[in-house]
């Protein structure tokens, strides 16, 4: 089987490759990705300049972090709906290699831009600032950091799954969006939802991941009951969870298309 | 199966079901194959023709491994194109073409590599199979162009290499020249017969009879989900029999003129074409009394007729054989 994962992790640098390629080509795109952290580092400075810095990095990890965090949440899905548009979708998946080979050569893209989006909203504010933004565990942060964007990441596979799935899921993402930066707790923590909700946002590893970021970069923020380590392991087990899960949604939605035959669809 | 096979068919259905209406909850079925029955032999180029909506891309996506039969079974290179698609998928191309299914934003080498990464083509080779099967359709030169800025028929040689790339023993071609232009689609046709010089199986879709009989050395004929006929281009060419076909170019026929077109003597059929305010009515005719001025002699009231008579051709063969089926 050595020669089937070596075709696979073939597929998947050709996909990364793919992705870079596509990202340089058209430096339209430079917008989201790159300017628009500038942009709300600098927003975000000016709302709350003046105030202490533990509330500036609140509102950095919050909100802001949201559009950021879109480019990899959503940026596999996009890429496949986008798969959907070119025609590309038929000639990918007839190929020997599993779609989702190439789903995760994307999201290794999206994760690291994701890192450079959060890594200029945090030079931005502090060179804004004028001294770097006080971070209590800057080492730990970071670490954390890449976690939280690695979670993000697998509940990315997971919705890509649905733009192979439907053309429709483009418009199911546009409703849900909101809901979910909610409901993760990406806009504020969810100790502020309703009680009902928190079973719900649980499912998601951002949650977790987030409420620990929170912990530890934020002296004083009251989190979720069980503390950082609690946070720590559920954040790890729904991240597990959901890459396991990847494999066979994907598995199962490439055999739907094939029945229903609406791969070409746009 | 005959060991020679390189494709058997055995009852293939296939049907559609499409949500329709506010909401989508009408579901609006479509049968686009019926049963469909075929073999293919292994090095020879085989026609599948019919006209649009006949289920000939269906077909094509079934034997491909890119749509599932609803119904009945099938065999490409001795394997069954649902349970062994992952050991089939490496060693056929499919050729779907058209504008889309090429990543418009990089060039058209770096849309083969990627394929040829998705395929396993050995890395040490990968380059130089690039450059060989670019050189192979044509598109050298603009090699290191982005797609985007390619031509419709530039497209299409670039969908030819990458379903060629990977050195695959059958090839699908679905409907290769649709939308070229006539020398683009020369070119294509061209190509695709050098292919089979090759080794390689085709098993090519078309809606126009020249074309597969140009290229094929068997043609099916596929209409509304059904094989009406199957057999080599000179067997069907003997449906043509001693069929003559006279064409009957006029303006303004009466409800009582078409009437006497089709009472003459040995008249078959009778098919109706506008050409602007002029009308053409072109007759098949199976006896040898029929000629230009008899036809002329039976509308003696309609004075500005142009009538000759033609080749009867496989097109005529293939109209008939499509209209008959809907009938
Ligand atoms: N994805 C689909 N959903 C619903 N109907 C379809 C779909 N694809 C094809 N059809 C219908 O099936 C029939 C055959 O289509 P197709 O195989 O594309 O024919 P051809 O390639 O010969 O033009 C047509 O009536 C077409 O409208
Ligand atoms: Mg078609």
């Amino acid at each position: 089987m050595a020669a089937r994962s070596y075709s696979r992790l073939r597929s998947l640098g050709a996909s990364l490759r793919l992705a870079v390629l596509s990202f340089l080509a058209d430096p339209q795109w430079l917008i989201p990705s790159m300017i628009a952290p500038v942009i709300f580092g600098l927003v975000s400075y000016m709302l709350f300049q003046g105030t202490s810095p533990t509330l500036v990095l609140y509102a950095i990890l919050g909100a802001g972090m949201m559009s950021m965090w879109g480019q990899t949440l959503y940026g596999s899905g996009w890429a496949t709906g986008q798969d959907r548009n070119l025609g590309t979708l038929e000639p990918t998946l007839s190929a020997p290699t599993p779609y989702l080979y190439v789903v995760l050569g994307r999201v290794i893209w999206n994760t690291v831009s994701g890192l450079l989006g959060g890594a200029i909203v945090f030079a931005v504010v502090g060179i804004a600032y004028g001294r770097p933004l006080p971070l209590a565990n800057p080492l730990e942060f970071v670490l954390l950091f890449i976690f939280v964007i690695l979670s993000l990441a697998a509940v990315g596979i997971v919705f890509s799954a649905a733009y192979v799935y439907t053309r429709y899921a483009g418009f199911i993402q546009n409703i849900g969006e909101f809901a979910f930066y909610v409901g993760t707790g990406c806009m504020f923590p969810i100790v502020l939802l309703p009680f009902w909700s928190n079973p719900v946002s649980l499912l998601f590893p951002p949650t977790w991941a987030l409420d620990a970021l929170r912990i530890l970069a934020i002296p004083g923020y009251h989190g979720l009951a069980w503390g950082f380590w609690g946070d720590l392991i559920g954040a790890v087990a729904t991240t597990v969870a959901y890459l396991a899960i990847a494999g066979t949604v994907f598995s199962r939605v490439e055999k739907h298309v094939l029945e229903v035959g609406n791969l070409s669809d746009w | 199966m005959s060991p020679s096979a390189a494709i058997r068919t055995h009852g293939i259905r296939r049907s559609y079901a499409a949500r329709k209406g506010f909401l989508f909850n009408e579901i609006v079925r479509t049968d686009a194959l019926k049963g469909v029955d075929l073999e293919v032999n292994s090095g020879e180029i085989f026609g599948l023709l019919g006209p649009n909506g006949a289920g000939k891309t269906t077909l094509t996506k079934i034997l491909s491994t890119l749509l599932l039969p609803t119904e009945g079974h099938a065999e490409v290179l001795g394997l069954d194109v649902v349970k062994d698609a992952p050991r089939l998928r490496p060693r056929i191309g499919l050729v779907l073409g058209g504008e889309r299914g090429l990543y418009n934003r990089v060039s058209a080498r770096e849309n083969l590599r990627y394929f040829a990464d998705l395929y396993g083509v050995p890395t040490a080779e990968r380059a130089g199979r690039i450059t060989e099967v670019l050189d192979r359709v044509g598109l050298t030169e603009s090699a290191d162009r982005r797609v985007e800025e390619f031509s419709r028929g530039m497209k299409q040689k670039l969908h030819i290499a990458r379903g060629i790339l990977h050195r695959p023993e059958l090839l699908f071609l679905d409907e290769p020249t649709i939308g070229l232009d006539p020398k683009s689609a020369r070119e294509t046709r061209k190509l695709v017969r050098s292919l089979v010089a090759d080794g390689v199986t085709i098993f090519l879709t078309t809606h126009y009879m020249f074309e597969a009989e140009e290229l094929c050395q068997r043609i099916a004929v596929l209409t509304r989900g059904r094989i009406v006929a199957n057999d080599t281009v000179q067997g069907l060419s003997r449906l043509v029999g001693g069929d003559r076909t006279l064409e009957v170019e006029g303006y303004g026929f009466d409800d009582a003129e078409v009437e006497v077109l089709r009472r003459l003597p040995g008249v078959s059929r009778l098919k109706y074409e506008e050409f602007g305010p002029r009308i053409r009515y072109t007759l098949r005719v199976r006896t040898s009394e029929l000629t230009p001025p008899t036809v002329q002699a039976s509308l003696p009231g309609h004075r500005e007729l142009a009538i000759r008579e033609r080749r009867t051709s496989l097109e005529d063969i293939y109209l008939d054989l499509v209209e008959e089926e809907a009938a």
